[in-house]
């Protein structure tokens, strides 16, 4: 097949040559684009009347306009580990899709004022290490990760179940928290909603062939069991004279677990939690912070 | 008789699989010898849960290790327990590093034995090959090399894979000549070698995984100090379920040769206590000499301390029903219906151990996920629709000159004439 001549000179005696396209389908593609819509204007108003510190966090507006505690896990535990080393922030409400890393909290630090470098949520306990010099916990003890697994594994597990899979708290907790703000369209709601349970889906069946709720029920309760044990007479985890890291991770489930302003419709979570005094007590002295 | 359904034997350990082998030092520890036996099955298939390991008594499966440690201890009134001394803090010590074991020791162990490539080809992949059944050890393998792929995608460490990395290459390679960018001669060969390649991505590995590895090892290495055993309770000498799980985990880190052994030097230079106590560990409850393929096929030949029974020979009706799984399993719909049904009859089978609520509860949630499903089938049904009608709407295409121009096409002529178009003449 010689390539100089068949682009030169499509030939007109044959109009259903293998390399001509045909006519339905170039009608079609001559009509797009169907409308071009000017460029949108960038969101300057978030960043022009940034004073201080902003952390970027799943909360609603009047949540944030109080401070409240954010309603996800993994933001609640920055924002109350920042309350507790004591730097100054403003919480704004904000989506996976507004992150630069696809993952909520980042942090727009005020210093220095003219570079806007969002910082993710791996790198915040560095930014406040070098902020106040607090202490990198981690160091201090070798218990700390063992335990933290407990959190990052066990508890997640039964939280991602309890929140997604479960099909009455996902009706009445999911969907009012993550899937309603973020559209009004109905059809793209369901599609959202649906996209959610099954990223939590795939990631309860990476580690095990199926899902079994009650498995993934009683690992949380001995995880609670061993996070009781290890806090024991103490007023913050490790013994510490204030709360840390590992308190606000800690704090960051147990809050939502027992908070009754989620609306939960089944909390066996709550059950096995409220075996645990210990843990309950100190949920309710890190409230305080905020 | 109680029976444990393991993984086979490979890297002469008693099997291939951290929980299995877990599990196996467990009943070696705590089970009198004769009340069990082992079965190299390596067939998931064999028990309702599909998972192993998994232990059978009479008509009753338990699968999981947490789950069969717990039902050891119930069915023997609490005799075969062997966290029977540990104190409260030494359970809740357990809990934590047991997780702590779990969640970062799977991750490191796929990218030993799965991830890197020139490791699964020339030493995981045949030694699947010789413990396995026809047909499975053509139909396992992948399965459970791309499972290891996505459980250590989120580390960033898929340049591990050369071979997949080789193929997206060559990919891009292709699809450039296709498109004719460049001339083909002028295309520059790149000249690499594995070894090459391999050094290369290895430099840029190095950094992440001396950083995974320290993260395992060292709080491991400090719990362990001088003890025997990670949780000996004062001067008793005797390991605990933590001990077995650890070994599980640190044995398939230590013990296989590998071609590319990046895991085990990091072990023997971060941990070298961990590593002395893994073998102890080993020799403890899998006995001294290394457990080969005919341990556990042939037992009566060949002596071995672990109470090895022949696997059945795999029936042609299993042989039929696997294929036909793996078949639905692969068609795109189908499996996820698949998916949904095995939650579903898991939960509604009575000795599966679920209370009523909670088998309710979760069929719920299977008719829920199943609802998922048909609304994205519609969704992209609804979505062809609504195109279709646009179009034939818009009068883009209209049915009159379809018709003529097929009637036109059924002429012997056109067709004998658009052939010869077609090949080019």
């Amino acid at each position: 097949m010689p390539p100089k001549g068949s682009e030169a000179s499509p030939p007109p005696d044959n109009p259903r040559s293998f390399f001509t396209v045909p006519t339905p389908i170039k009608q079609l593609f001559d009509k797009f684009p169907l409308t071009t819509y000017p460029t949108n204007a960038l969101p300057q108003h978030s960043l022009s009347q940034a004073t201080g510190n902003q952390l970027f966090v799943f909360t609603d507006a009047a949540g944030a306009r109080r401070g409240r505690p954010s309603f996800n896990p993994q933001c609640l535990k920055w924002q109350a580990y920042l309350k507790f080393v004591g730097i100054d922030f403003k919480t704004t409400p904000s989506n996976n899709h507004a992150s630069p890393t696809g993952a909520l909290p980042f942090l727009i630090p005020s210093t220095p004022e003219d570079t806007l470098v969002p910082i993710p949520s791996h790198k915040l306990q560095k930014w406040a290490i070098e902020q106040v010099h607090c202490e990198e916990e981690q160091q201090l003890n070798l218990r700390f990760e063992a335990y933290a697994s407990l959190l990052d594994q066990r508890i997640r597990s039964a939280w991602l179940y309890m929140l997604y899979l479960d099909p009455a708290n996902f009706e009445a907790v999911a969907r009012r928290l993550y899937v309603d703000p973020a559209t009004t369209s109905s059809a793209v709601r369901t599609a959202l909603g649906v996209q959610l349970q099954r990223a939590a889906r795939d990631e309860l069946l990476r580690t095990s062939r199926y899902i079994d709720a009650g498995d993934l029920e009683v690992d949380a309760g001995s995880a609670f069991g061993a996070l009781s044990t290890l806090l024991g007479e103490d007023e913050h985890f490790f013994g510490r004279p204030k709360p840390g890291l590992f308190d606000a991770s800690v704090f960051a489930y147990t809050h939502l677990i027992l908070d009754e302003g989620m609306g939960w419709k089944h909390n066996r979570l709550a059950q096995l939690l409220r075996e645990h005094d210990n843990l309950v007590q100190h949920r309710a002295r890190v409230l305080q912070f905020f | 008789m109680l029976q444990l359904h393991v993984w086979g034997p490979a890297f002469s350990l008693p099997s291939i699989d951290a929980q299995c082998l877990a599990t196996i030092a467990y009943c070696a520890l705590a089970l009198p010898a004769g009340s069990w036996e082992l079965v190299a099955s390596s067939d998931p298939s064999v028990s309702p849960t599909n998972e192993l390991p998994s232990l059978r008594n009479g008509s009753v499966w338990v699968s999981r290790f947490r789950n069969i440690v717990d039902y050891l201890r119930q069915y023997s009134d609490g005799a075969w327990n062997l966290d029977v001394e540990l104190g409260g803090q030494e359970l809740a010590d357990s809990v934590a590093f047991t997780s702590f074991v779990e969640s970062r020791g799977q991750p490191l162990v796929d990218l030993s034995l799965y991830v890197t490539s020139q490791n699964y080809y020339s030493d995981t992949s045949p030694a699947y090959g010789s413990l396995l059944q026809w047909p499975n050890q053509w139909i396992l393998p992948p399965k459970l090399h791309s499972a290891a792929k996505a459980r250590t995608i989120q580390l960033g460490l898929s340049s591990l894979d050369l071979k997949a990395m080789e193929d997206a290459r060559q990919r891009e390679h292709s699809a450039a000549v296709a498109a004719g960018q460049i001339p083909k001669n002028l295309i520059q060969r790149p000249r690499e070698t594995v070894s090459g390649l391999l050094g290369r991505t290895a430099q840029q590995n190095q950094f992440r995984l001396e950083a995974l590895t320290a993260e395992f090892f060292e709080p491991l290495e400090a719990m362990l100090g001088r003890k025997a055993y990670l949780l000996a309770p004062d001067e008793e000498d005797r390991p605990t379920s933590l001990d077995c799980i650890a070994l599980g985990y640190l044995s398939l880190a230590l013990v296989p040769e590998l071609s590319f052994p990046w895991l085990r030097d990091a072990m023997r230079t971060k941990a070298p206590r961990l590593a002395a106590y893994t073998e102890r560990m080993r020799g403890r409850c899998f006995g001294s000499t290394a457990t080969s393929i005919e341990n556990a096929f042939a037992p009566s030949t060949s002596a071995s301390p672990l109470p090895w029974r022949a696997p059945e020979r795999i029936s042609a009706a299993a042989v039929g029903t696997t294929l036909l799984n793996t078949l639905a399993d692969s068609t795109p719909f189908l499996r996820e219906v698949r998916q949904h049904n095995r939650l579903k009859r898991v939960a509604e089978s009575p000795d599966a151990g679920f209370s009523e609520q909670e088998s309710k509860a979760i069929s719920q949630h299977a008719e829920a996920s199943k609802m998922d499903m048909y609304v994205s089938i519609a969704t992209v049904v609804g979505g062809l629709a609504a195109l279709v009608g646009y179009v034939v709407h818009t009068g883009l295409i209209s049915w009159e000159s379809e018709e003529a121009e097929e009637e036109e096409s059924a002429g012997t002529e056109e067709l004998s004439f658009q052939a010869s178009d077609f090949l080019g003449i």
